[in-house]
């Protein structure tokens, strides 16, 4: 065991080093040496618990108290910081959801359920908030990464052999796919377009539909109240200075500021629309063109 | 100008040059006097590899912590159209309602190619500087435009310019913590110097492109989490004084060519790597070549170039390894023996350094009578 | 940063040790001091990831936040380091002494004894701040309910952080702060705030030189930073894959147990290593004796500790976020007066440190040639007691006719300046001690310039034999001064003065024009008459239910 630590703490050493000096190489070779060495580590430690605890012993027994590696003799008496003030269980990493009814959806289930709610293009972060707090289950946000990717694939290999796919939505200008957005390939074409406004308009929209879906269901969680919170925090005239929350006041916050900017949104994207329906195939207007950037007329400037 | 490159790139060796950016521009404008770091730089060679190759590995590294947290704040102020970014440039500018329009320059049409990417910068902010009201108003990841050293460096503030009463403000987001409405001096002082480069960079395309007395304001927009919480709160920062700095560290640099003639004509930092990257050139004509270049070492080095433990080794000795107010103080004399020498009396003092001897003599007797005969 | 300290800086390069700039201990040591080590995760506001804590070097408390952004841990954590700090704190409850009345002030009560809380580094004591100001406005009851300690710590820590402004203050104090003030090394400031590698210069191992043993302390992976930053790749190759691995669910209690002690074990050798230099350090500094008047400016601390005790039982609400511009403004009057106050304390006491006074024309030192101690003034009313002495010095005092002086050696005692002249050449430096034939004046035999000593690179000042022959020629320059000195007080109130209490020839005596006496306030409008410039006057602070629940993500 203390060879097994001994060995750790060298290994922790010389990638340090290597880390320092930029030596990716050899910074690479020793950090997979280091993983090994931390695995043998975690084993044994395991295999003494085991050969320690005698039977019915609780499963919550310390680990021996560890001096210095130098031997210096500093005893360092560890803290309780294993469990929480009161000696209660630790904090749960997940909170469990009970599904609604029957087994949980799929993934891409999932995302249309939170897409169709919003009715606008999205990112994952806000998909993924709005999810959970009005659905069971939980997208974690890291997994919509790859999504559009993949639905590429599967309707370049059988177009529109699904009744919907999760797409792209494309920016006015190039009719290219905008970064970081998700978007239903039922929605005709003007809504999955991004204009210069779009980003806010879709946010004020979002904001509403999020606001009226919290007035649809009985006893929103605490999820759906901070959902809605962050929206009242950045419309002016949502949120009353109060800490209370009205959702109506924040769904008429929201249209006001709608109204200033909804008429060149709608135009711009009409026109991008149009255009993408001229000049893109398919695929194209679903996912964006790549290759070729497909800029406005005139707009190409110096 | 390519004469130029070309010597550079010999100094430098077969590696790619490291790219500038502008915490490395501002760095520039705090050793002004150092040969070594100044070709180093321009020639875009990698310090950090070289150094430890050298046998002297920087103390310079980021934490991944610091970095995700930093990444995680700037997603966050940016998400959903530069949501709560407006908030805060609305209620703390006096932003009008109707402006929000969001241009994001990162990617253009699938090209990520610096040149595409500057060239669409340039074209939506001058469009935006010579339009009436709906030209844009928040422009995500532009890629700006720098002459160092009488070369172009790319330079993407990961902040946003945008247009408020006709004039540009540079936005900088930041992850240190305005705590009660104070932040730490340093850190505010180094986002307020790469901010500067930025508006300069901005000042620079506009009069390249003709756009007329739109200007870029001297006032950059600080963005940072408010008190212990990951809130965004916007502060002002006026950065002319950083301005005038940068633009005469840069004019000076611009003769980087004059100080590259100075130096031998074989120079070169190469480390000769091969494939695999491991470097084969002996590190002893390598530590010659770097000595063959002056620097100037100062303590302040060490929070600046990934040089400065081989240039604090040379410098052993010399009482600017000291620091400037102790070296001040032993009368600005060059090394730590003349100084001792002078003060003991061993040493006859030049004439301009009568003054500053009699004074170390004096410290010398004074320093003897309190602490005896061991002193 | 003076001649003196830098010259000291010289020698420690050229001898490979760090060189002493006092004489004496210029901080208050407390017997049971409590060491604090404290680390935090990179790239947040202040977030607490472990500290090493304790009164006694051989235990150490560790404690260690396994999930660092989760905001109950952290709470979980100040509540443990409360429980520790805020008993070692209320410890000192126990005794009290009774102050004797002074000028205008009653007898009163004060806690014997206070506590003192050392912190390797000026980070850590900004940890301290951010720390106390992150947890004093929390409550133990309502939504964001915390233990009832934690906010008791913070009130303690702002206390604490904002006695380290004031100067002379040793409630709580950096090491490197102390140590760099009593030693030279020989590198710049900047390298100074690393523990490490000054305190490789101050006390390197056996074998190393200070040089060497500060080099090596600059290497993060055999000395770890003192904190509250910790290395970022022992974050990146280290640290970041243990905090992973206690995120997991813990299906697994076991699993995860291991998972928390190979945290706490790499965080324990993160800080012990620091642990160990600042008790190090404590053992040096207690080698040293205090200058005399450590004492006084420790009764004040006693007093300023008192005061908030019984400001905290009376239930006082939390320091407020910001000072009141009025409060600003005095603070910043208070300072500057403070920091002049005590550097002429520490000149008073330490011959070494008034040597820079003396460096700078505002004292000098030498013997007494001369002495009227019967001398009496009789221009006035009544007949007055005013000894006549005259003392001779090297120094170069910038001091006028008719300047009052004082000794630290007779701190009773005004001198007023009658006159400064030449004094005869001396054959060599004066010291202290007794007179030596030929320093008292007569016509001394001219030295003659002799050859000059060859050049040697470790020598500091040559021997005085040498010395006479080397530097004759500048010392031809610049002759002695004779000061003449009226004394009054002191001396009893007789008009012939109590034996011993007039300076007599062939005693070494100091004279400065410092003081170290007290100075009323800088006069500043009542906070209630805030001119309308500064805001007006200041709403009185009420902690706010928002304080309670402000977030700490």
């Amino acid at each position: 065991m203390e060879s097994l630590e001994r060995r750790l703490g060298e290994l922790r050493a010389e990638v340090r080093r290597a880390a320092a000096s930029r030596d990716a190489a050899r910074v690479r070779a020793l950090r997979a040496e280091l993983r090994n060495a931390e695995r043998d580590w975690d084993d044994a430690l395991a295999r003494l618990e085991d050969r320690q605890l005698a039977p019915g012993d609780a499963a919550t027994s310390r680990a021996p108290l560890r001096t210095q590696p130098d031997g210096s003799g500093v005893a360092v008496v560890a803290g309780g910081a294993a469990t929480a003030p009161g000696g209660g269980p630790l904090p749960p990493a997940r909170l469990a959801a009970a599904p609604a009814d029957g087994p949980l959806l799929p993934l891409r289930e999932q995302v249309h359920q939170a897409l169709t709610l919003l009715d606008v293009p999205t990112a994952p972060k806000l998909l993924s908030a709005v999810h959970d707090a009005f659905f069971a289950g939980e997208i974690p946000s890291a997994r919509l990464t790859s999504l559009r990717r993949d639905e590429e694939r599967s309707f370049r290999s059988a177009p529109f052999a699904r009744p919907y796919y999760l797409c792209a939505a494309l920016t006015a200008e190039l009719l290219a796919p905008a970064r970081g957005l998700l978007a239903v390939s039922t929605w005709p074409m003007d809504r999955r377009v991004i204009g210069p406004l779009s980003p806010r308009v879709n946010y004020l929209s979002a904001a509403i539909r999020v606001a009226e879906s919290f007035l649809r269901i009985p006893g929103p969680g605490p999820a759906a109240q901070r959902l809605l919170w962050r929206f009242a925090a950045n419309i002016p005239g949502a949120a009353d200075g109060t800490r209370a929350m009205d959702p109506a006041l924040v769904a008429r916050a929201a249209r006001a500021e709608l109204e200033v900017h909804a008429d060149d949104d709608r135009q711009t994207r009409a026109a991008a629309a149009a255009r993408a329906r001229r000049q893109l195939d398919d695929a194209e207007q679903l996912f964006g063109s790549r290759l070729q950037a497909v800029p406005q007329a005139g707009a190409s400037g110096e | 100008m390519n004469d130029l490159d070309a010597r550079l790139g010999r100094i430098r060796g077969d590696a790619a040059p490291r790219p500038h950016n502008a915490r490395t521009i501002a760095a520039l404008t705090s050793n002004p006097g150092c040969a070594r770091r100044a070709i180093m730089d321009a020639a875009g060679v990698d310090k950090p590899r070289l150094a430890s190759y050298l046998g002297f590995t920087a103390p310079f590294g980021q934490s991944q912590f610091a970095i995700t947290r930093g990444n995680a704040f700037e997603a966050q102020v940016k998400a959903n159209g530069c949501a709560e970014l407006l908030r805060l440039l609305r209620e703390q500018l006096g932003l009008p309602i109707p402006e929000v329009s969001y241009d994001d320059l990162e990617e253009v049409g699938g090209q990520r190619s610096p040149l595409v990417r500057h060239t669409s910068t340039r074209s939506l902010l001058t469009r935006a500087a010579r339009a009436g009201d709906d030209a844009g108003t928040l422009f995500d990841h532009p890629l700006l435009r720098l002459v160092v050293g009488g070369r172009h460096v790319y330079l993407e503030p990961d902040l946003i310019a945008f247009r408020l009463g006709g004039r540009f403000h540079v936005v900088e987001i930041k992850s240190f913590a305005v705590i009660d409405g104070q932040a730490d001096g340093d850190k505010v002082a180094a986002a307020a110097i790469q901010s500067a480069v930025y508006v300069l960079a901005l000042r620079d395309l506009l009069r390249e492109t003709g756009t007329g007395p739109v200007d870029v304001a001297h006032e950059v927009i600080l963005v940072c989490p408010e008190n212990f919480s990951n809130r965004p709160v916007a502060t002002f920062v006026d950065v002319r004084k950083q301005i005038t700095v940068l633009r005469r560290q840069l004019s000076r640099l611009a003769r980087i060519e004059a100080l590259v003639d100075l130096q031998p004509p074989g120079l070169t930092f190469d480390l000769e790597l091969d494939d695999a990257g491991v470097p084969h050139r002996p590190a002893a004509g390598l530590a010659d070549d770097v000595r063959a270049v002056p620097a100037r070492y100062a303590p302040e080095c060490l929070a600046s170039c990934e040089m400065c433990y081989f240039c604090r080794d040379e410098a052993r000795g010399q009482t600017a390894a000291l620091g400037r107010a102790a070296a001040d103080e032993l009368g600005a004399v060059p090394t730590v023996q003349v100084a001792l020498g002078l003060a003991g009396g061993t040493i006859t003092p030049a004439d301009d350094q009568a003054e500053a001897a009699a004074l170390l003599r004096e410290a010398a007797r004074l320093r003897q009578e309190c602490l005896g005969a061991t002193a | 940063m003076t001649t003196l300290t830098s010259l000291a800086r010289a020698q420690a390069v050229a001898t490979g040790m760090a060189q002493p700039v006092c004489t004496m201990r210029h901080v208050h040591l407390s017997d049971r001091p409590l060491v604090l080590v404290p680390l935090v995760l990179a790239g947040e506001a202040n977030a607490p990831l472990a500290a090493l804590v304790g009164d006694d070097p051989a235990a150490g408390r560790l404690l260690v936040v396994s999930q660092p952004r989760n905001r109950d841990r952290r709470f979980a954590f100040a509540a443990e380091l409360a429980e520790i700090v805020v008993s070692y704190v209320e410890g000192y409850y126990s005794s009290v002494q009774t102050v004797p009345g002074g000028r205008g002030q009653d007898e009163r009560t004060r806690f014997a004894d206070a506590p003192q809380v050392l912190v390797p580094n000026p980070a850590c004591i900004g940890f301290v701040r951010l720390l106390g100001r992150s947890t004093r406005f929390r409550r133990p009851s309502g939504e964001y309910a915390v233990d009832p300690a934690v906010p008791v710590l913070g009130r303690w820590l702002s206390f604490l952080a904002e006695r380290a402004e004031h100067p002379g203050s040793c409630l709580l104090l950096a090491a490197t702060d102390v140590v760099a003030l009593h030693w030279a090394s020989g590198q710049s400031p900047v390298e100074d705030l690393n523990l490490a590698a000054l305190m490789g210069w101050v006390s390197p191992p056996a074998g190393m030189t200070g040089a060497e043993a500060a080099a090596a302390g600059e290497d993060p992976v055999t000395w770890p930073p003192a904190g509250p930053a910790t290395d970022p790749t022992f974050d990146n190759e280290v640290l970041a894959r243990l905090i992973a691995a206690c995120d997991l669910p813990d299906d697994d209690a076991r699993a995860r147990h291991r998972a928390e002690s190979a945290l706490q074990a790499a965080l324990a050798a993160q800080v012990a290593p620091t642990w160990r230099l600042m008790w190090r350090a404590i053992d040096l500094l207690r080698g040293m004796p205090p200058g005399s008047r450590v004492a006084a400016r420790w009764d004040a601390d006693k007093d300023a500790f008192t005061s908030y005790a019984g400001y905290l039982r009376d239930d006082g609400p939390p320091q407020p976020r910001r000072d009141s511009a009025v409060a600003a403004a005095q603070r910043l009057n208070w300072l500057e007066r403070a920091q002049a106050s005590y550097a002429a304390q520490r000149a008073l006491d330490d011959p070494l440190v008034m040597a820079e006074h003396r460096l700078s024309g505002e004292a000098f030192a030498g013997p007494v040639t001369a002495a009227e101690p019967g001398r009496l003034d009789s221009s006035g009313k009544r007949r007055k007691l005013r000894p006549l002495i005259t003392v001779v010095t090297q120094d170069s005092p910038r001091i006028d006719q008719g300047a009052t002086l004082v000794s630290p050696s007779r701190p009773s005692q005004q001198a007023r300046v009658i006159s400064v002249s030449a004094a005869p050449l001396q054959p060599g430096p004066l010291q202290p001690g007794p007179l030596q034939p030929g320093q008292v004046p007569a016509q001394p035999a001219l030295v003659q310039p002799g050859p000059a000593q060859p050049a040697s690179p470790l020598a500091l000042a040559p021997s005085p034999a040498s010395a006479t022959a080397a530097s004759a020629p500048a010392l031809a320059a610049r002759r002695p001064l004779a000061v003449v000195l009226e004394l009054a007080g002191g001396m009893g109130r007789a008009l012939t003065p109590e034996p011993g209490s007039v300076p007599e020839p062939g005693e070494w005596l100091c004279y400065t024009t410092l003081t170290d006496s007290y100075q009323p306030q800088g006069s500043f409008p009542d906070r209630a008459d805030t001119p309308w410039t500064h805001g007006g006057p200041p709403p009185e602070y009420v902690p706010a239910d928002e304080d309670a629940s402000e977030a700490w993500s």
